[in-house]
């Protein structure tokens, strides 16, 4: 990535003032209190968020990660001010914002379809919330222009949204929201839109523009890999409640429910009863399936390892290792990632014997709903 | 895109095409049809008519009929309106001319009629309105009828040649009889012609060169309608029409009939109110005494509120008070004093304009007998009651009254010869004056046409 | 044959070869019939009512064939023709600001305010009057339009209006303007309420978000991608009251005269004049379709 150290430079100072007065640092950026919102009346009835409390710091990298559905949008829109709440309050900075309108809040978003009007050129965007505010022309021109230098679009002030590649429009949105210095940036999904290699630019970028100006962003994905690389926090949403809140090593090592478990990476949920019968602990354990080694049966185990006897499924060769799926006496299913020199007898039908260290099994809580095994092609 | 997304751009497309035409052809759509239908061949014979009917001249005044046709070449001009027909011809020479039938056959089993609303009932607007069915029954000519709103949509379906037959008022008739789209009639084979009131016979809206060219159906006067309340003493004056002072409560509320053929109604104003433009037929007019009726109907626009061409939009109009007085049918006074409507109608003392209609038989019939059977047919007693009773107009068999309901020949003056002695029956104005005039050339009623034109825009 | 058989394939297959080698042709057998079809059909019969404007008539009504262009001078020389013409160019443009007035409103709460599942039946109602006869409808207007004549109807109380707002318009030009506005409304609520539609909710939430109160963004973010709806739906009312006849003659019972009217009434009498006459809105409409596509009308519809 070529990103030239004074971008970023050029949009810490423009931001600057924002900082400044965030300088209390003691109060939360964000709260929600009892967060809750339904849509609907009767039997359909949608609970899209469902009791939310959650308490975002000045300066974080916040992310909302959960699979579709599961009430993220949500939750940002009744930040922004979009949508009113059918329950529990929003406090930004300390103060109760719950009924105020979207243009009485000190936020902006960044929308998942940019959200660009489509009659105004490039730079009038980006100064169209200066002009709102009154900020003067000649001020207004060098603002817009500063945050298109920094977002690598110099030049392009004259062009239309549609004239613009979606990475491009995608940091028009960006400079058109930060020009306004808000103390949070919302941003929903800001890269769903684009390709692979154009999106793990942008992560990059993303973040470095975050750690520069120092504002909080509050960061909506389905994107566990995303989450994970880019937050300094992750809550993780199912369902419309937040199954846990933590950092992303947390989150990875140390899931508290089987969904966190499953979602986030790939991972083995051990029921209580074969817990029991393997660890002798009668509660779920997740098992990540790098931890699992597939050995001989006349493998003679540690004292700190389990082993389990299966039949081989299926094998799903990925180049240097490759997941055996293994269905086990009782029926469950455990995948372990293995190198794969070494792997070429395995076959389907093939009695096998898995094997982990004892500590590798964490135990969880069991989630109401789990996620529908969405992180097993990950 | 989502389905009314794509309704959208579909209706979108159709419009912007639509869009371009939608006033070009609105109106126009005949345009293409009659601009290729070929100009009438000249043809130099007028046949001699198989009638031996006196060629009765009488005392109505619009005694053209002797007056010999010159072929010269009338240059007709003075309005900037462009008529063509300045440099046509005038004249008998130019009449196609096709032969009167001698015999009558057998019926052809169909017969195509334009006809004013009300002349050829089949009992489908009332079951016990219908001269239609018995006239099948009897000739097994099916008949079919096409309605005509206007003399000038009768001439222009005339002009397609694809009817056997027209029931025709004197503004029309001319253009149809000058124009080759009508043949002469022998009356021999029309029995009933002989009952005809003979006021009505041989009349220079339905002859020529003292050839019958049809028969008369029926005959009205253009009345004058007031309303009782806004006019106490009952008028008898065309002033109310032309006059504010004379108009009173009626001023800014009048109803005018919408047809140039109304500028003759000015020129029966102007006979009596200035006699120094000598004008003796309201239908031949010089360009000095037209120019006098157009000023009239200029000034008269301010006194109006309605141009109708509907009658059912004067009916409405009376019911409502919202006109108070006007030029009207008697049908229409019927209709309306039936609605509760405070009106009375007269015929005003300065004589009126009215019509005499006239069914005529195409030079192009495809079935000429069943149409001589119609023409024999419609004017019957029996049939010849029913229309004027039904359409409210004088019947023109003489034999009708018999038939009629008790007192309504009486209303319609049927048989009173005198009181349709100044009824001006609607002519066709030629530039070859009406009156006899040959030291000026009269306004054609193409000019009256565009000059009404003008000044209705 | 033979040549034509080489590499085999049958008949469809050549013939599918052989569009695929001549993209004109094959675009030209798919456009070739409605293209042509348009040409006849719609260039054709304005070539022919153009042309109909330079014959002359004779003294019974009837077209010739002999040039003249006397009644094109005349169509665009005299006063009173001018006059009728500026009248129904005014009255067109008073009848598509009125029907831009009530429609937007209208396509906005349709679109963004109700409840979606009520979008239909709204829509459908909008459109319901559409069905029913033209000349119903306006003698309906009519009759609601009636003033009350006193002692002069045999009614008492007049129309709707004077019975219920002791006011009403009478038949004049302000009368027929809303007759018109009424026939016509369906047409601007429509490109409107799918432009609103098109309209994704994010830019609603990007102006508040930005700081702009709703009025702030209904001028300057909703108004300007509309315009091209707008202006899409003025084409229709705009050209469909320009061309209007039937209205003008039942609501002013034919006192005030539109172009239309000259044209319907000389089309029986003087069909070279009318034909020249209708060269007018001919005239009128190709400049406001032209400025209308300067407004993208036709992009967006
Ligand atoms: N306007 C609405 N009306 C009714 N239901 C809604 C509305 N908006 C959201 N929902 C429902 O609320 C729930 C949460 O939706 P939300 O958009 O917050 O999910 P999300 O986590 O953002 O999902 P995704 O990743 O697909 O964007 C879903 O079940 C959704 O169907
Ligand atoms: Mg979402």
């Amino acid at each position: 990535m070529e990103r030239p150290r004074a971008v970023s430079e050029s949009v810490a100072s423009t931001i600057e003032s924002a900082r400044a007065s965030a300088s209390d640092r003691s109060t939360p950026a964000i709260q929600l209190v009892r967060l809750r919102k339904t849509f609907g009346a009767g039997d359909g009835t949608v609970v899209a968020v469902d009791d939310v409390d959650l308490e975002i710091d000045q300066g974080e990298f916040f992310s909302l990660l959960g699979p579709s559905g599961s009430g993220k949008t949500t939750v940002l829109r009744m930040i922004a001010g979009f949508e009113l709440p059918t329950g529990g309050a929003v406090l930004l900075d300390g103060v109760d914002v719950t009924q105020r309108a979207p243009f009485d809040r000190d936020v902006n978003t960044v929308f998942q379809d940019y959200a660009l009007f489509p009659h105004m050129t490039v730079q009038r965007n980006v100064e169209y919330g200066l002009k709102v505010k009154g900020v003067g022309k000649a001020e207004r021109r060098k603002r817009a222009g500063e945050m298109l230098d920094a977002v690598r679009l110099s030049g392009f002030g004259n062009r239309r949204p549609t004239e613009m590649s979606g990475g491009q429009r995608q940091r028009v949105a960006l400079a058109r929201a930060l020009v306004n210095q808000p103390r949070v940036l919302l941003l929903d999904e800001p890269l769903g839109a684009l390709d692979l290699k154009l999106r793990e630019e942008m992560q990059g970028e993303l973040k470095a523009i975050q750690h520069d100006v120092g504002i909080t962003f509050v960061f909506v994905t389905h994107d566990q890999g995303e989450a994970l690389s880019m937050s300094s926090r992750v809550a993780v949403f199912n369902n419309g409640r937040i199954e846990q809140v933590g950092s992303p090593r947390d989150i990875y090592e140390r899931p508290t429910t089987s969904f966190v478990a499953s979602f986030v990476g790939t991972s083995n949920v051990l029921s209580a009863a074969l817990s029991e019968r393997l660890l002798g602990v009668a509660a779920p354990h997740t098992l990540r399936p790098e931890r699992i080694r597939v050995v001989d049966a006349t493998h003679v185990l540690d004292d700190h390892d389990v082993a389990i006897d299966g039949v081989v499924d299926d094998v799903h060769y990925l180049g240097a290792e490759s997941r055996v799926r293994a269905r086990l006496d009782d029926g469950s299913v455990l995948i372990a990632a293995v190198p794969s020199d070494g792997l070429a007898a395995l076959i389907a039908g093939q009695p096998v014997r898995l094997a982990w260290p004892r500590r590798a099994a964490s135990a969880v809580i069991e989630s109401v709903v789990q996620p529908e095994q969405q992180g097993e092609n990950q | 895109m989502s389905k009314s997304n794509r309704h959208a751009r579909i209706a979108g497309a159709i419009g912007a095409s639509l869009a371009l035409l939608l006033v070009a052809c609105s109106s126009d759509s005949k345009g293409a049809a009659t601009s290729t239908t070929a100009a009438p061949a000249a043809s130099s014979d007028i046949p001699v008519a198989s009638s031996d009917i006196p060629v009765g001249s009488s005392d109505i005044p619009v005694g053209s009929s002797d007056i010999p046709l010159s072929s010269s070449d009338i240059p007709v001009g003075s309005s900037d309106i462009p008529v063509g027909s300045s440099d046509i011809p005038l004249g008998s020479s130019d009449i196609p001319a096709t032969d009167a039938l001698t015999t009558l056959g057998k019926g052809e089993g169909e017969l195509n009629i334009i006809a004013w609303a009300g002349y050829a009932e089949d009992g489908s607007d009332d079951p016990s309105v219908d001269w239609v069915t018995p006239f099948e029954k009897d000739t097994g000519c099916k008949v079919n009828v096409k309605i005509g709103n206007t003399s000038d949509e009768m001439v222009q379906l005339m002009q397609t040649g694809e009817y056997d037959g027209v029931s025709a008022s004197g503004d029309a008739t001319t253009r149809l009889i000058d124009g080759g789209e009508v043949s002469p009639v022998n009356t021999d084979l029309i029995p009933n012609y002989a009952d005809v009131f003979s006021q009505l016979k041989l009349q220079p809206w339905n002859s020529k060169d003292g050839v019958p060219y049809g028969v008369p159906h029926g005959r009205g006067a253009n009345l004058l309608v007031y309303n009782t309340e806004a006019f106490p003493t009952a008028p008898d004056s065309l002033a109310v029409m032309f006059d504010k002072t004379a108009a009173g409560d009626a001023a800014g509320k009048l109803s005018v009939y919408d047809s140039p053929i109304y500028i003759a109604d000015a020129a029966i104003y102007l006979m009596s109110t200035q006699p120094d433009l000598k004008i003796t037929n309201p239908y031949a007019l010089d360009q000095k005494q037209f120019d006098a009726a157009i000023a009239l109907l200029k000034e008269q626009k301010a006194l109006t509120t309605q141009y109708w061409s509907l009658y059912t939009d004067q009916q409405t109009a009376l019911d409502s008070g919202t006109v108070l007085a006007g030029t009207t049918w008697q049908v229409i006074v019927g209709l309306a004093q039936t609605d509760g409507a405070k009106i009375a109608a007269v015929k005003t003392k300065e004589g009126a304009t009215g019509w005499s209609d006239t069914w005529m038989i195409s030079s192009k019939a495809k079935h000429p007998n069943c149409m001589y059977m119609w023409m024999n047919h419609i004017i019957s007693p029996e049939a010849n009651a029913a229309v004027a009773q039904w359409f409210g107009e004088a019947p023109s068999n003489s034999k009708s009254c018999a038939l009629a309901a008790a007192g309504f020949c009486d209303d319609y003056h049927a048989a009173d010869d005198k009181y349709w002695n100044d009824v001006w029956y609607w002519t066709t104005a030629t530039a070859k004056c009406l009156d006899g005039r040959t030291d000026v050339k009269c306004v054609p009623y193409s000019e009256w046409v565009n000059a009404w034109t003008e000044l209705r825009a | 044959m033979d040549v034509v058989t080489v590499g085999g394939g049958g008949a469809p297959a050549r013939v599918s070869r052989f569009f695929r080698r001549h993209r004109k042709a094959s675009l030209f057998a798919t456009l070739g019939g409605p293209v042509a079809w348009m040409l006849l059909v719609y260039i054709g019969s304005l070539v022919v009512l153009v042309a109909a404007a330079f014959f002359k008539i004779d003294s019974n009504s009837k077209v010739t064939t002999d040039f003249t262009t006397a009644n094109v001078k005349a169509a665009f020389t005299t006063g009173s023709f001018v006059d009728a013409i500026v009248r129904s160019v005014l009255i067109a443009l008073a009848v598509t600001a009125v029907c831009f007035a009530i429609a937007l409103p209208m396509a906005f709460y349709i679109a963004k305010v109700a409840k979606p599942r009520w979008r239909r039946s709204l829509i459908v109602a909008v459109l319901l009057p559409l069905w029913a006869g033209y000349l119903v409808k306006g003698y309906a207007w009519k009759s609601i339009f009636t003033p009350d004549a006193g002692k002069f109807a045999a009614h008492k109380g007049g129309g709707f209006l004077e019975a219920t707002l002791g006011w009403t318009p009478g038949f004049g030009k302000l009368a027929i303007v809303i007759t018109l506005a009424y026939l016509w409304l369906p047409y601007m609520v429509l490109p409107i309420y799918a432009g609103l539609e098109r309209l994704p909710p994010s830019y609603l939430d990007a102006a508040g978000d930005l700081g702009a109160r709703p009025f702030r963004t209904f001028r300057s973010v909703i108004m300007p991608i509309l315009v091209p709806s707008i202006a899409a739906g003025s084409i229709f009312t705009f050209s469909l009251s320009l061309g209007d006849y039937i209205t003008p003659r039942i609501i002013s019972g034919g006192k005030e005269q539109m172009i239309g009217n000259l044209i319907d009434q000389l089309q029986q009498q003087n069909q070279a004049l009318s034909a020249a006459l209708t060269l007018w809105p001919i005239a009128i409409i190709i400049v406001y379709l032209l400025g209308m596509s300067r407004l993208h009308a036709f992009e967006s519809v």
